[in-house]
């Protein structure tokens, strides 16, 4: 008998310790738990506000035996513009984790590449978080992050101290300087893709970023012979229960919340709804 | 388990007894030509379908019942927490699960195959707790039919004519205003036990002599096997059949809120406007057909007309879920969808002509 859990669609008061906005747009959450959520890189929870609604937000921290959740919310909309409001010592609800995420065991002893479009960079900073701190167990660490102009960047201090670290690459690009100090590349995230020093035999692609970045992403890596089952992307759809019961994000047969957010590319790339 | 052969008279007056002390539902008359099902109280009228004369009784009929039978173990509306903030400001959110015990008499054969295939949905993977937990505490009582509901239904070429399955009690017209009474689990069978009825000596001969009275064909018939249908709109990505149908399409969802297994939800957060400090999460009936429903933040939309959504609607009943579940199509042939659709756009034409598409290309 499958164990039935009557509280999987009621949210979990707890309680904010950290936040901080990050940019005009993102602000930044550190939540804590009274026991560790036990989640795996790249899934997310369902974060409500109870009265106001509930929307998934990918877990931005590396996954471990630790009482932190964090969180890097967008204003978009009903709830996020709640959730921009809410200081430390508030509670917001949480269920979950969903959805599949990464297995590190896939990334052991492989170089990895990283392409990060805007808000893409919070769920893959819970897989380069572990990257990181297991360093030796994995090849070259190459990340791409690009954003519209240096303003919006996120988590920038962080990606420097990443850069410092030994085997690991981090281009950082920005649309459009915007009149303001920069100290990375100007371009989109495609850009450097092809001058990249690359074992497409040795490597495995990461991506996420809005719909329209992925086409462009893959077609880069398909010119540098990436065989599609060693491309992950991290899609995002309208998710109303992150149980694959509500229909809101089907792909065809395959529900997000259940069979992804991640996908090997090869699993997704004959859907025709996977990609915009 | 025994079976028993009672007067439908005697029948229906035992169905008014058990509703005196159990929450029995059974399709009462909403109007001249609809049906809901509805708690039986001491002077609900039930009507069964007659052997020898299926019209006469004015019996209902799975078509008749707007909305299906499985909405009662997955309400329009369904509360799935309250909250209340205590005087520390701090939320405390509580499920609230329904255990009550229900008898849903009256369940034809294509809603039975539809709370079937939910029965899997609803379980698969993270179970859904709250149709869990109604349908655990639900008895089915299913009525079988003799005479197809009209031009619209076509639930033998679905595969649902016969089903039985999930029934705890099977109910079969019979000559002279009798039924057979076939208990097909324990509880039906506990049920049964106090009811004093004459049992049946020759069960078999019932249910052939029922067959018998069936037309052949019974109700629209595809041009193919069942299978070769669900490959055929499996193969039909391109097709421009989905244009043609979809093009008068409204958008409406109405065929979405009518089917059996549809399922989709939205959910929705109140507070309390009498106490602020106090409210509730419910969910409501969402539509894969309204423009918005594959909408992401930022404004994509991954289906945005709606030939695109007509195909995801259609593919989900003979393709997707399938797959997902063993191959058994998800359409059952029950017909509201385009009996309801007010510019007639109808999943088994569809199905035929994407069929028919098929034959041409190879
Ligand atoms: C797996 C996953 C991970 C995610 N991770 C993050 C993350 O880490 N950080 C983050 O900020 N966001 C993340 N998102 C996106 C986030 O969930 C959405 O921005 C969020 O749902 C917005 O909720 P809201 O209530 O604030 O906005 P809503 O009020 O729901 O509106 C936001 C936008 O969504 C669309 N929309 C929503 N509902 C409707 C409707 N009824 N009708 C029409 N349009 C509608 C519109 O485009 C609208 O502008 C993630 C999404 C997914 C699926
Ligand atoms: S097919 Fe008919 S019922 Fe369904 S959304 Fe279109 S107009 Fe409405
Ligand atoms: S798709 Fe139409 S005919 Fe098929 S089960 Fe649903 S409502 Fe009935
Ligand atoms: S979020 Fe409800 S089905 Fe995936």
């Amino acid at each position: 008998m499958k164990a039935i859990d009557p509280r999987i669609l009621t949210p979990t008061m707890v309680r904010i310790s950290e936040a901080a906005d990050m940019t005009a747009q993102e602000r930044f959450f550190r939540l804590r738990l009274s026991r560790p959520l036990g989640h795996r890189p790249g899934q997310f929870v369902m974060v409500s506000v109870p009265g106001i609604g509930e929307a998934p937000i990918s877990i931005c921290c590396g996954p471990g035996d630790h009482d932190r959740l964090e969180l890097l919310v967008r204003s978009a909309g009903s709830l996020t513009m709640v959730l921009r409001r809410l200081e430390a010592g508030d509670q917001v609800g949480i269920r979950g984790p969903f959805g599949t995420g990464f297995d590190l065991a896939d990334f052991e002893g492989r170089d990895v590449l990283i392409v990060a479009g805007g808000l893409g960079l919070a769920p893959l900073r819970s897989l380069i978080e572990p990257l990181i701190l297991d360093r030796q167990r994995f090849g070259r660490i190459t990340i791409i992050s690009g954003c519209r102009t240096p303003a919006d960047e996120l988590f920038g201090r962080e990606m420097r101290a990443w850069s410092r670290v030994p085997g690991t690459r981090v281009i950082r690009l920005v649309n459009d300087t915007a009149h303001l100090p920069w100290d990375g590349e100007v371009g989109l995230v495609t850009a450097p893709i092809a001058g990249l020093d690359m074992d497409p035999a040795a490597t495995l692609a990461v991506l996420c970023g809005p719909p329209v970045m992925y086409k462009f992403v893959i077609m880069e890596l398909a010119g540098r012979g990436l065989a599609h089952d060693r491309i992950f992307i991290d899609l995002e759809r309208r998710m109303r229960c992150g149980i694959g019961k509500c229909g809101h994000c089907q792909i065809n047969h395959l529900t997000c919340c259940q069979d992804g957010p991640v996908f090997r590319l090869s699993t997704v790339q004959s859907l025709p709804e996977a990609l915009a | 388990m025994g079976s028993y052969l009672v007067e439908r008279s005697v029948f229906i007056d035992w169905i008014s007894r058990l509703a005196r002390h159990e929450k029995v539902y059974f399709p009462l008359p909403v109007s001249k030509s609809s049906f809901r099902f509805s708690r039986v109280r001491s002077r609900s009228r039930l009507a069964l379908e007659d052997f020898d004369d299926p019209r006469q009784a004015k019996p209902f009929r799975a078509s008749a019942c707007i909305p299906p039978p499985v909405r009662l173990l997955a309400p329009d509306n369904e509360l799935l927490f309250t909250f209340r903030r205590d005087s520390a400001g701090d939320c405390h959110p509580t499920p609230v699960l329904d255990h009550n015990r229900r008898i849903l008499a009256g369940v034809r054969p294509c809603d039975l195959k539809a709370i079937a295939l939910m029965d899997r949905f609803q379980g698969d993977g993270i179970a859904d707790p709250y149709y869990l937990a109604r349908r655990g505490n639900t008895l089915l009582i299913g009525h079988d039919c003799l005479q197809p509901c009209d031009e619209y239904c076509f639930c033998e070429a679905a595969g649902s004519l016969s089903w039985r399955q999930g029934a705890d009690i099977f109910l079969t017209p019979q000559p002279q205003a009798r039924l057979l009474v076939e208990p097909l689990t324990d509880q039906g069978a506990a049920l049964l036990a106090d009811a004093g009825f004459p049992a049946c000596s020759d069960v078999q001969a019932c249910r052939a002599r029922a067959a018998a009275r069936r037309p052949t064909p019974f109700a629209r018939q595809f041009k193919a096997p069942l299978a070769r249908v669900m490959h055929a709109v499996a193969e039909s990505w391109q097709s421009p059949v989905w244009e043609r149908h979809a093009g008068r399409c409204f958008s409406c969802g109405t065929c979405n809120l009518v089917c059996p297994t549809c399922s989709c939800f939205d959910v929705r957060d109140d507070f309390n406007v009498e106490d602020p400090d106090s409210g509730r999460r419910t969910r409501h009936r969402d539509a894969c057909m309204l423009e918005d429903f594959a909408e992401v933040a930022g404004g994509y939309n991954f289906r945005k007309s709606p030939a695109a959504r007509q195909r995801h609607r259609v593919m989900r009943k003979f393709v997707y879920l399938p797959q997902r579940f063993g191959g058994t199509g998800f359409c059952v042939g029950c017909g509201r969808c385009g009996r309801q659709c007010t510019v007639a756009i109808d999943i088994f034409t569809i199905a035929t002509d994407l069929l028919a598409g098929a034959g041409e290309a190879a």
